[in-house]
């Protein structure tokens, strides 16, 4: 883990001058600079989708309109009926974390999901948003009822399964692009070498099939699973609130 | 002059690159039966069906293309051979043997039900071809991981000189290894009756391909349970003269996470199959199923969440 994160990473300590030196408090300088360039992208293309967004027969309005209209079937199959508040939220964190992973295909940037800061963030903001969803439905009784259940006895086992949730989302995520990321990393250093190594690499297309697996394909699957799971999630925190049990 | 260290060396690689082969071989043979035999039901969807097997064959190569990857780094003639590095490298040999000889039989499953699923509906190939594709990759997840660690380890193996840090090396193949075991069977037998299902009835696939996305990543949460605690323990620094209890501790966490995952993830993968199961056969159902097979997978996941506990406090409390 360190020889990974040592050497790649820069750490900044914004409280030096105060003489505070605190491990967790440090700050690292390339993952921030890549989240600002995947969020500045984003914002970019908000802007290029709007401007076309309002003509008649353009491609990128029906790409929109095809894109959001997949996400408004999967909501309501998922959900039971359609409900606007999670629908935008998954939207939100499936094309943030999509263009996470898809950020590594412009030169010099690494994808920000590659270290488990980020993917903890994201998964710790689908959890909250789950466990409001609950309070909301069941009141803050029902919600503290429902670690008892079916007896008292399964407290800690109940909490354990709760906070688990947080456990597996951050770290499928980080794991998958972490991984994709090393691979394709060495398979680039092994090419580095000799020109004649990179010119076949290039002609014989293995470059492309490398990039298209690891990070186009590997990195929408990802995305769409962390937006799945959180549906998921909120359809069984909503589903408590209305039918009590499963039958 | 043939002394322990270069033959357990030596051992390691051979192990691993034996072992994954094995897989891929048995991967590749059942893959090809299964496309010779739909061929013979279904003679005039021959291209559909080998476009099919050939994008399956790929991508069941990719746990033996990862373990050469691994080889070729331990061969270099950078690597310096002593016992302790030895000893650490054998983590690999956990790590990526194990995994990739299951991976490979495995991933050749959603292949086998997919050509048989042409070769029932050969107008309905390409969203056949796209679940098995889906399917096949999502598979491919614990070998990713099992590489992730294997590199790790062959790095800081080369700086390793103590007895207490190569055990503590080989304990964190040893984890991802066992761990990947019973996940790997239910993401089989999940990505099996997925493929299966599509053929049997094709107006569920609307229906079929979110529920894979969410069954798949839910299958495999007991090895991402089991790679948190395998990256726990390669990050902790032991000194050279560490207490032998500490050593017995992190052992003993490592064989906990391996066990605790194998029957949850075998268990999960049936569940979700089933459920799979009966979406195609009644895909109106689809909301109702799905949520009942998503409490009864949590309801087992959080038996390999208590592995999970007894494993860190094992580390903590060492």
């Amino acid at each position: 883990m360190e020889s990974f994160e040592t050497s790649s990473a820069h750490y900044w300590n914004p409280f030096s001058y105060w003489g505070i030196d605190n491990p967790y408090l440090l700050i690292n300088k390339e993952l921030l600079i890549n989240t600002w360039i995947t969020m500045g992208v984003l914002i970019a293309l908000v802007f290029i989708v709007r401007f076309f967004f309002y003509r008649k027969n353009s491609l990128v309005r029906f790409m929109l309109i095809a894109f959001l209209e997949a996400f408004m079937d999967l909501t309501q199959q998922t959900l039971g009926s359609f409900s606007y508040y999670p629908f935008s939220v998954v939207v939100c964190l499936f094309t943030f974390i999509l263009m996470c992973n898809w950020i590594s295909l412009i030169p010099y940037v690494e994808e920000p999901t590659k270290y488990l800061n980020t993917t903890l963030a994201l998964a710790i903001v689908a959890f909250f948003y789950k466990e409001y969803i609950t309070i909301k439905n069941v009141g803050i009784g029902g919600y503290l009822k429902e670690f008892l259940q079916p007896f008292f006895i399964m407290l800690p086992i109940n909490i354990i399964g709760h906070f688990s949730k947080i456990v597996s989302m951050s770290f499928r995520l980080f794991g998958n692009i972490f991984g994709g990321a090393i691979i394709t990393s060495i398979y680039m250093g092994a090419l580095a070498g000799s020109i004649a190594l990179e010119t076949l690499g290039l002609i014989s297309g293995l470059n492309i099939v490398i990039t298209s697996f690891f990070v186009i394909f590997e990195g929408f699957i990802q995305a769409f699973v962390f937006a799945m799971l959180t549906l998921t999630y909120l359809a069984i925190a909503m589903q408590t609130s209305h039918e009590g049990m499963v039958d | 002059m043939i002394t322990q260290e270069f033959l357990l060396h030596y051992g390691n690689i051979g192990f691993i690159v034996g072992t994954t082969s094995l897989g891929a071989g048995i991967g590749a043979g059942l893959a090809s039966y299964s496309a010779v035999k739909a061929i013979s039901r279904a003679p005039s969807s021959q291209q559909d069906i080998s476009k099919a097997l050939f994008i399956g064959l790929a991508l069941i190569e990719t746990a033996a293309i990862l373990t050469l990857v691994v080889a070729l780094l331990l061969l270099s003639p950078q690597v310096h051979v002593i016992m302790e590095g030895s000893i650490a490298r054998a983590g690999i040999a956990c790590a990526l043997g194990f995994t990739g000889l299951l991976i490979g039989i495995l991933s050749a499953f959603p292949v086998q039900q997919a050509v048989y699923a042409i070769a029932r509906q050969p107008f309905f190939s390409t969203h056949i071809l796209n679940l098995m594709l889906l399917t096949q990759s999502i598979i491919q997840t614990p070998v990713i991981f099992a590489f992730l660690i294997s590199l790790i380890i062959s790095f800081q193996a080369s700086s390793v000189t103590n007895m207490p840090n190569a055990l503590r090396l080989l304990c964190s193949g040893l984890c991802i290894g066992l761990g990947s075991l019973g996940p790997s069977i239910g993401l089989g037998l999940f990505a099996q009756q997925a493929c299966k299902g599509l053929g049997f009835n094709r107006l569920s696939y609307n229906n079929i391909l979110p529920f894979t996305f969410i069954s798949q990543a839910i299958i495999e949460t007991p090895i991402i349970f089991s790679l948190l605690i395998s990256l726990v323990i390669i990050s902790l620094p032991l000194a050279p003269t560490e207490n032998p209890a500490t050593l017995i501790a992190l052992v003993a966490a490592a064989v906990c996470m391996g066990f605790g995952t194998l029957g949850p993830g075998i268990a999960s993968g049936k569940t979700a199959a089933q459920a799979c199961k009966t979406i195609a056969e009644h895909p109106e159902h689809y909301s109702l199923i799905s949520k009942a097979s998503m409490l009864g997978q949590g309801l087992i996941d959080s038996s390999a969440g208590y592995a999970l506990l007894i494993a860190l406090l094992l580390i903590i409390f060492r």
